[in-house]
């Protein structure tokens, strides 16, 4: 896993940015859904600075869906408040709502319609949409998601990734201050993937923040500046991407074909590590650099490439979601 | 993270809304377009068409006529195929169109996935059960004039004559006639629209629109076997199917209205209750 800077880059504009003027997009305190037995979210209170992108990280189940969908005002909380664009949410959907372009739980359109022919409806109930301007907005957003191709085809036949594109283009109609999007990449291939960066890219340097779903936690890292973690319900962690960066420990990437020994030799030192098919990682807490190859060195490992790196977010996730991963403590 | 303020942009005190109009054609052009709801329609001219054909079968044969007295009647009675039409529609197929109608329009879009994108355009829940209320009665008026025009057509075209006769013998012009298919069109239509009122409310409460048809089919065949049942007469008022037989009144000279409209006022309160069932349900409904 690589870990890129722009985004760090990103976050300190943005924190600047927030301490002159501190400004939220959307706020949820106290959150909770209950559907009959099932705690489907607890005591979330996520707060979305405006301009930034959220990374709203969980695994299956934790809550994602269920989060995004009571910030749209689609359902009502058990318990706490939801405010959207300064408005209370489910109340005051009529007015924060057409600020708000979303993509929950997959795209959902019309399979006897054609793309262009579904999008024409969703553009119909867009209240900000002038009727003139429909069909300018419907192919600037069809272009937009690299649909412009099939726009006549019948939805029916659309390929997953296709779906998943027209979802996106539905949310991309009017110009928002939020856009939220849960899950954008599923079903997508590499070439949909980089575009949905670049999209979220663009929407974030036009001052549009932007809430987005995942459990593929590179994806989160590479185009998010503020992170919130959801396991079982409940918000284990969240902030700006560097503070939770910032918060890991620095480590030690080895490169070697001896991983065994190097496994040994690193939990008869008492020395922390995660352990991979031809590497080890090890966290630089009780020891240095230097320690850890001199180490390794003398127990006959032939270290082939030693690379420090801070704590990428896939740790972060794995410690955060799955303590029980982590080896040698 | 320390809790900072939510900014009050001033764009947000206000409350932009499509324009009604414009979310009414988006609603009909999809409702018009679905091929469920033409393939509706194909079946529906089947009847006025199959009655008409079965009229001049009947001409030529010129045997004595056993049968329904509505059957009986058409002989040589062109604008009474209409009203045949109509009659022999409503107990069974009409509903069953409306209903499904009814079923796509709510439960259809949840399951779809299409109900949250409208919800979330926003086009606000109360205006998202007018809007549909407004397709679903546009498909039923379609389905009614189906049959009422069709019918006129092959009543005209297999007898031959434009004169009408009235149950009670007397004669009636051709404008009179069209007049009393009118009226009885409009009725029909009242009629079906109760159904589907009650529909939409059913089609509110699940994602599932088979379950909307079938619960809506269940309860008016139990409203007739109820309707049919001499000992329950203190609950025949209630029932909808109660009068549906009181179309062959607009056929009497002069026009017997009574059954009409106390019939008509049983569909105008199902229409409010199930509308009004709807807009609550809709008001809180998850999606
Ligand atoms: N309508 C519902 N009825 C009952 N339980 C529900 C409902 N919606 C969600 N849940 C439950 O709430 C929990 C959280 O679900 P949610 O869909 O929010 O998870 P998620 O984080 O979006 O997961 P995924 O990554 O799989 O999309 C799950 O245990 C789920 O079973
Ligand atoms: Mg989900």
């Amino acid at each position: 896993m690589s870990l890129s800077t722009e985004p760090l880059a990103a976050t300190g504009a943005v924190g600047a940015a927030q301490q002159a003027a501190p400004a939220l997009a959307a706020r949820t305190s106290g959150l909770r859904k209950v559907y009959g037995h099932t705690v489907a979210v607890d005591c979330v209170d996520l707060e979305v600075p405006q301009g930034a992108v959220l990374g709203l990280l969980g695994p299956n189940g934790s809550g994602k869906t269920t989060t995004i969908r009571m910030l749209l005002g689609l359902t009502r909380p058990s318990a706490g408040s939801v405010e959207l664009l300064g408005v209370p949410m489910p109340d005051g959907a009529d007015r924060a709502l057409p600020h708000v372009g979303a993509l929950v739980e997959g795209p959902g359109f019309h399979p006897f319609l054609s793309g262009r022919e579904n999008l024409r409806r969703c553009a119909a109930a867009e209240p900000l949409l002038p009727t003139e301007g429909i069909s300018r907005a419907v192919d600037e957003a069809l272009e937009r998601v690299g649909l412009g191709h099939a726009a006549t085809r019948k939805y029916r036949g659309y390929s997953l990734g296709m779906k998943q594109r027209l979802g996106l283009a539905a949310a991309l109609l009017v110009p928002r201050r939020l856009v939220v999007l849960d899950e954008p990449t599923n079903g997508l291939d590499p070439a949909g993937t980089r575009e949905i960066r670049a999209v979220m890219a663009e929407l974030h340097g036009s001052g549009t923040t932007v809430v987005v779903s995942s459990h593929l936690l590179s994806e989160v890292e590479a185009t998010c500046t503020h992170v919130a973690v959801l396991h079982q319900g409940t918000a284990v962690a969240q902030g700006s991407l560097a503070e939770l960066l910032d918060a890991g420990t620095p480590t030690l990437t080895v490169s070697t074909e001896d991983v065994q020994i190097a496994v040994d030799t690193l939990r008869d030192n008492r020395i922390p590590f995660w352990s991979d098919v031809d590497s080890v990682r090890v966290e630089l807490v009780t020891a240095t650099p230097q320690q850890v190859i001199e180490k390794l060195v003398l127990a006959g490992v032939g270290v082939r490439e030693a690379r420090r790196e801070r704590t990428g977010l896939e740790e972060l996730f794995a410690r955060l979601t799955e303590s029980d991963v982590r080896e040698g403590s | 993270m320390t809790t900072a303020s939510i900014a009050s942009p001033q764009l947000l005190e206000r409350t932009p809304r499509a324009p009604l109009g414009r979310l009414l054609g988006a609603e009909l052009r999809w409702v018009l377009r679905r091929p469920r709801t033409l393939a509706a329609f194909g079946v529906l001219a089947l009847v006025p068409l199959g009655l008409g054909l079965l009229m001049s079968m009947m001409d030529f044969g010129a045997a004595p006529l056993q049968g329904p007295p509505v059957l009986a009647s058409l002989l040589g009675n062109g604008m009474v195929l209409p009203l045949a039409a109509m009659g022999m529609a409503m107990p069974l197929l009409m509903p069953m169109i409306v209903s499904m109608t009814a079923a796509d329009a709510i439960a259809g879009e949840s399951s779809h996935g299409t109900l949250r994108g409208l919800l979330i355009a926003p086009i606000g829940r109360t205006r998202l059960v007018v809007v549909k209320a407004v397709g679903v009665a546009a498909v039923t008026a379609l389905a009614v004039a189906v049959l009422a025009l069709l019918g006129i057509t092959a009543g005209v075209a297999f007898t031959g004559t434009t004169e009408f006769t009235s149950l009670s013998g007397t004669s009636l012009t051709f404008m009179e006639g069209i007049g009393r298919v009118g009226v009885a069109a409009a009725w029909v239509w009242l009629q079906m629209f109760a159904v589907a009122a009650v529909a939409l409310a059913l089609s509110s409460l699940t994602d599932h629109p088979l379950v909307v048809l079938a619960v809506m089919m269940g309860t008016l065949i139990v409203f007739a076997v109820l309707g049919g049942i001499g000992d329950l007469s203190w609950l025949h008022p209630v029932l909808l199917t109660t009068g549906w037989m009181s179309v062959i009144d607009v056929i009497r000279d002069p026009m017997e209205s009574t059954a009409l409209v106390e019939s008509s006022v049983r569909a105008l309160c199902y229409i409010v209750i199930g509308l009004s069932a709807t807009i609550a349900r809709m008001a809180t409904k998850d999606s």
